[in-house]
């Protein structure tokens, strides 16, 4: 990996937010929050989707349960980020335990079904939760974490931290032993099997991985927005962070990142423009798909290298 | 002393009786040929001895170990590994790649998640080790989907080999290859043979007959013939079963 222009981006992160409201335009600090917060769900995905072959359709339930055990824990009086944190990580990781042992004993389009099926099951649970806001979502105050003050601009340097310390490991982990096998079950199934590895167990621990790491960003989200939405968990979610890995490139390290970034700032573009902003989106994943099938991340790699 | 003992072993797919308790022992140090014509059951009872399939009935016993209901990756520790009859490699990796997971699956954990495997010397080395034995070093940094056919049935081998096991299951090994390159493939299934059981389905006679101590006959999932390569040339059976004069004549 080359060094130079990922400092670069960090030092132009880590700038962003004086500059911003010394010009006066802090909506792009919470915009960048936001965007950093998609790219460690896609992110997420992307490592069980991308370099583990699993097109799970129901990534947003994990995501979705981050989100509403940060806003419930808040709501039940519980203010403090060191409990609430270690909390929905354990929730979401328990979760895509539970969900991934099963689904995970299916193949192709069973395996796309039975997950967007469990994801379901999770948004209907949770919006019969009426105490918990039902279909209304529930507001969510942000948390004490002790050290600082959850405003919006330690917000954006808590999401850069999060997501840097994410991406740091994910790389790690896709060039470690484990990331190897991972990406030969993808490679071939069968064979990975017939030279000893237990490619049951390895799937189900990238799958937890990828589930509390979709948690932690849903934790941020309610943060940032200060409310847990029923959307976070619906399948139309579960989409949008399978159109962001595809856009980015799927199995490239940087394809989550950079497929949330491109994703929400066409939208964000689009949505001034045009009513009919959803056609423009189309239209440009139909591009990608047909004429860069390695994603934004693949055409960046060809012209660097 | 016996490695493999198969006992009434039974596999039934539907109305299809696969393997119909079938018994065959393999004993350590010999090549062992399992042959028949094609629907036999032979790759069927491959799947089962690997761990691929689950058997209906009957049981398998492996250096001293009771294997019917085990995962295929406990076989696999256990001394077992298997090619396939149709290639199957990890097409994009290269040939030293595609070693080093076999390599990696045998020397300790692979749940590490921090250190980059690329560091790790002595994967590199031993894969280096199997390559060089298989003649293919000259191809190391070549993706195996650019292999020949030959040196990929090679591979194929090799990935099996790098397993480090006691009994090696060769499903169809010479499969579509002219005689230069089956010719090869015999020289190196021999001089494996000095250090592993093998267990090798092979459709190529004159390959079984170089090879084998001893042969069994699998026909309609029963194995109806074992024993020297001799006797079973002049097992009448056999003959029958080859020649395809079946009095019963419902089987296609």
């Amino acid at each position: 990996m080359r060094y130079g222009p990922i400092l670069l981006l960090l030092g132009l992160l880590l700038a962003f937010p004086p500059i911003a409201s010394a010009t006066g335009l802090e909506f792009y600090t919470g915009l960048l929050t936001k965007l950093m917060i998609f790219a460690l769900a896609a992110g997420s995905l992307n490592l069980i989707l991308g370099y583990g072959g699993m097109v799970s359709f129901g990534h947003a339930a994990y995501f979705g349960v981050g989100a509403y055990t940060a806003a419930i824990l808040a709501r039940e009086g519980v203010s403090s980020a060191w409990v609430i944190w270690p909390v929905a990580l354990a929730l979401s990781g328990l979760l895509a335990f539970l969900i991934g042992a099963v689904c995970l004993r299916t193949r192709g389009v069973y395996f796309i079904m039975i997950t967007l099926a469990f994801a379901q099951m999770i948004y209907f649970l949770v919006v019969s939760f009426k105490q918990y806001g039902g279909e209304d979502g529930l507001r969510a105050r942000r948390p004490d974490f002790g050290l600082f003050e959850l405003s919006d601009t330690t917000l954006y340097y808590l999401t850069l931290a999060v997501l840097a310390a994410v991406l740091y490991g994910l790389y790690r982990l896709v060039n470690s032993r484990f990331g190897r096998v991972l990406q030969a079950i993808r490679e071939n199934e069968s064979r990975t099997a017939a030279i000893g590895y237990p490619v049951y167990r390895f799937q189900l621990v990238a799958f937890v991985i990828a589930g509390v790491l979709a948690g932690l960003a849903g934790v941020l989200m309610a943060h940032y927005t200060e409310y847990a939405s029923p959307n976070l968990l619906a399948w139309q979610q579960s989409g949008h962070l399978m159109m962001m890995v595809i856009l980015g490139g799927v199995g490239q390290f940087w394809g989550g990142v950079l497929g949330a970034a491109t994703l929400l700032l066409v939208e964000e573009i689009l949505q001034d423009l045009t009513l009919y902003w959803q056609l423009g989106v189309g239209l440009i994943l139909l591009l990608v798909v047909l004429f860069a099938p390695r994603g934004l991340a693949g055409l960046l790699r060809r012209r660097a290298g | 002393m016996s490695l493999l003992v198969i006992e009434h072993l039974t596999k039934q797919f539907g109305g299809l009786l696969a393997v119909n308790d079938c018994n065959l022992s393999v004993e350590v140090g010999e090549i062992h040929a399992l042959i028949g014509p094609n629907g036999a059951g032979k790759t069927t009872l491959i799947n089962q001895i690997s761990g691929a399939q689950r058997p209906t009935k009957g049981r398998i016993r492996f250096d001293g170990h009771e294997i019917t209901h085990l995962p295929q990756h406990q076989r696999v520790r256990l001394g077992l590994a298997r090619t396939f009859q149709i290639t199957n490699l990890f097409r994009s990796y290269t040939v030293l790649e595609n070693l080093e997971l076999a390599v990696q699956a045998r020397s300790g954990s692979s749940f590490r998640f921090w250190s980059p495997v690329k560091r790790e010397k002595a994967l590199r080395e031993e894969a280096e080790q199997i390559a060089e034995m298989l003649g293919l070093t000259p191809r190391n940094h070549t993706p195996a989907a650019q292999l020949s056919h030959g040196e990929q049935r090679q591979l194929e081998v090799g990935l099996a080999l790098a397993c480090k096991p006691k009994l090696l299951l060769l499903d169809e090994p010479m499969a579509g290859m002219g005689p230069e390159e089956s010719g090869q493939m015999v020289e190196l299934i021999d001089r494996l043979s000095q250090s592993v059981t093998i267990l090798l389905v092979e459709h190529d006679m004159d390959a079984v007959f170089r090879l084998a101590r001893r042969i069994s006959v699998l026909v309609y999932g029963q194995v109806i013939a074992s024993g020297p390569p001799e006797a079973i040339r002049a097992n009448p059976e056999v003959h029958k079963a080859y020649l395809g004069d079946d009095p019963g004549g419902q089987h296609p």
